[in-house]
């Protein structure tokens, strides 16, 4: 079990972190650029000093800000960090950079290269490899030094999507076979959805919330985690502000019987289906966006439902976000 | 193709003038720096190399060049590798004091490097009579010399080592300590191989400086001869053709360990 509890300061703001993870979980750490997520995971696995606090996993103390003299090293803590780049050794080849860890063995190594499929790959040099070779190349080597807790940060970013998704998926289930934890530090939502079994939403240094994978989506705790999630429209009466999913507001016919009347503004193909462009005109007012399985004409009135929709105070500051 | 268009004509000729004239001067350039070298081996017979070398006491001077710049380097790895290596990384404070502190000898004429280390460590100065309790004397010692060519060649390893170690991506190293190395097992496993070829350059030049350092030799260790001041005193008394035959022998001693340092570290960055 990781505990982590601490504060690393940073120019801005300080990052304030309070986390468990169990043996085993795959948590996802969701938040923009800058929200201090990197910083998080660096400080886990002791790339940074705390400033207050302290993070034990296990038995093991592994950092604290009462005596950082006795934090662990970095490679000597169990926890392994896998980023965006990949670090692999230049003067190395395939096989001795999966095998760097110390106390790595060859059977092991082959055995890890083979189910990530660089089998054939052993003997080249990383600087004839493509981005996704290099990166399981990386995985592979994070992978075989055995650790309790791998901390990922954005590892697959840089490759194309699809490419991303699939290496993120083989690293899930190889996670999930050997019972090892993890954090994944991602921008994306559906990528930690898909990974994750828990997401924490860190925004500007603290954790906002915690929750599973659907209830994030469904009951943001607040504003921010709500526009982290994927609402886009925010509408406001009065004091309140009601936040809306393009995937969780229906239109419910020209009639009536919904409780916001929008007019079509613009529409966009999205996947399969349409995403309208709305303005709100009745008790609720804002601008939307929702998916529909039709086009509709431009001008024309529509009565919407949001069931469950958030509602939150309206903001004094700022403006509704675009 | 087409014919291109006259204006693309024009300038494709003024491109190939400009690269004609470009080559020509770049073998100008090459046949000047060569030039002595060539000269020397022009002026040179087998028959004179032989008769001069066979003089008794002939290759003393070689002897004690060699030894004399194998310790100067030994000195200047040893000190300056770190040193090297923490300017690279930003850890020393006030960086530019050190820089500067690096620089210093490379600016300062050698001639009178070796006039201010008779005043710092000569024998009539604390730091000369600190070296006398240890039975050394920084004048016309083989220790004077081993100073001279340390001072003379320092600063050419030092920022040829920080060029080198900064070249090295710190995630790499951080890459290093995540799989469990400490810092000294890093530095040896990641950033020493892939700071080689660098450090190979650096070393050669060093050598070679150190080989030929006359300046700051001429004033504080005259005696024992090495081979610049071998040529040096063989000029004055013998005049120019006694002494070409050793300014042979110093190219060929000081030459063989950059080239292949240089060959070498050629092919090691090729691969990486």
């Amino acid at each position: 079990m990781l505990v982590a509890d601490f504060e690393v300061a940073r120019r801005e703001f300080s990052v304030r972190v309070h986390m468990r993870v169990p043996p085993g979980e795959r948590l996802a750490l969701l938040g923009r650029s800058g929200a201090g997520k990197t910083t998080s995971v660096e400080a886990i696995a002791g790339l940074r000093r705390l400033t207050r606090g302290e993070i034990r996993l296990g038995e093991r103390q592994l950092s604290s800000a009462r005596a950082p003299a006795a934090d662990l090293p970095p490679g000597r803590r169990g926890v392994g960090l896998l980023r965006q780049n990949p670090g692999l050794f230049p003067h190395l080849t395939v096989l001795q950079n999966i095998g760097y860890a110390r106390g790595s063995d060859l059977a092991r190594v082959c055995e890890v290269a083979e189910r990530l499929g660089l089998g054939a790959l052993l003997g080249a040099r990383p600087r004839g490899l493509s981005g996704g070779e290099a990166q399981r190349v990386s995985l592979a080597r994070a992978l075989q030094a055995k650790v309790d807790l791998l901390c990922l940060d954005e590892p697959f970013n840089s490759l194309d999507l699809t490419l991303g998704r699939e290496l993120l998926e083989l690293l899930r289930l190889e996670l999930a076979s050997s019972g090892t934890s993890a954090i994944l530090v991602t921008h994306r939502l559906e990528e930690a959805q898909a990974f994750a079994q828990r997401i924490a939403v860190l925004h500007r240094g603290e954790i906002l919330q915690v929750g599973d994978p659907r209830e994030l989506v469904l009951q943001p705790a607040s504003r921010e985690v709500a526009e982290l999630v994927g609402y886009r429209g925010w509408l406001s009466s009065g004091a309140q502000t009601m936040a809306l999913h393009p995937d969780r507001v229906h239109p419910v016919g020209a009639e009536g019987g919904g409780e916001i009347s929008a007019r079509v503004v613009g529409m966009v193909p999205r996947g399969a289906r349409i995403e309208l462009e709305l303005e709100a005109e009745g008790r609720w007012r804002g601008r939307f966006r929702c998916t529909a399985d039709r086009s509709a004409t431009i001008g024309e009135l529509w009565w919407f439902a949001a069931p469950g929709a958030p509602i939150f105070a309206t903001a004094e500051d700022a403006a509704p976000g675009a | 193709m087409t014919n291109p268009p006259a204006s693309l004509a024009t300038r494709g000729a003024s491109v190939r003038v400009s690269t004609g004239a470009a080559l020509v001067g770049a073998l100008i350039v090459w046949v000047a720096l060569l030039g002595p070298l060539i000269t020397l081996l022009a002026h040179l017979t087998p028959a004179s190399v032989w008769n001069a070398l066979s003089q008794p006491g002939a290759l003393q001077p070689l002897v004690t060049s060699v030894a004399a710049s194998l310790l100067a380097l030994a000195v200047i790895v040893l000190l300056g590798t770190p040193l090297g290596y923490l300017m690279a990384r930003g850890r020393l404070p006030f960086p530019r004091v050190w820089e500067a502190g690096v620089i210093l000898p490379l600016l300062t004429p050698p001639l009178v490097i070796g006039l201010l280390l008779i005043f710092m460590v000569g024998p009539a100065t604390p730091i000369g009579a600190a070296l006398s309790h240890l039975n050394l004397t920084a004048s016309d010692t083989f220790f004077a010399l081993v100073v001279a060519e340390t001072y003379e060649s320092v600063p050419f390893y030092v920022l040829g080592a920080m060029s080198a170690f900064a070249a090295v991506d710190p995630a790499l190293e951080e890459a290093g300590a995540l799989l469990g190395d400490g810092r000294w097992r890093t530095w040896r496993r990641v950033t020493i191989p892939l700071a080689a070829p660098g450090l190979a350059n650096a070393l050669a030049v060093t050598w070679a400086r150190a080989m030929g350092a006359f300046g700051a030799v001429l004033i504080i260790a005259y005696h024992p001869f090495g081979l610049p001041m071998q040529i040096w005193v063989t000029l004055q008394e013998q005049g120019l053709a006694s002494a070409l035959p050793y300014a042979l022998v110093l190219v060929v001693v000081a030459l063989p360990l950059p080239v292949a340092a240089y060959i070498w570290s050629a092919r090691a960055r090729r691969r990486l």
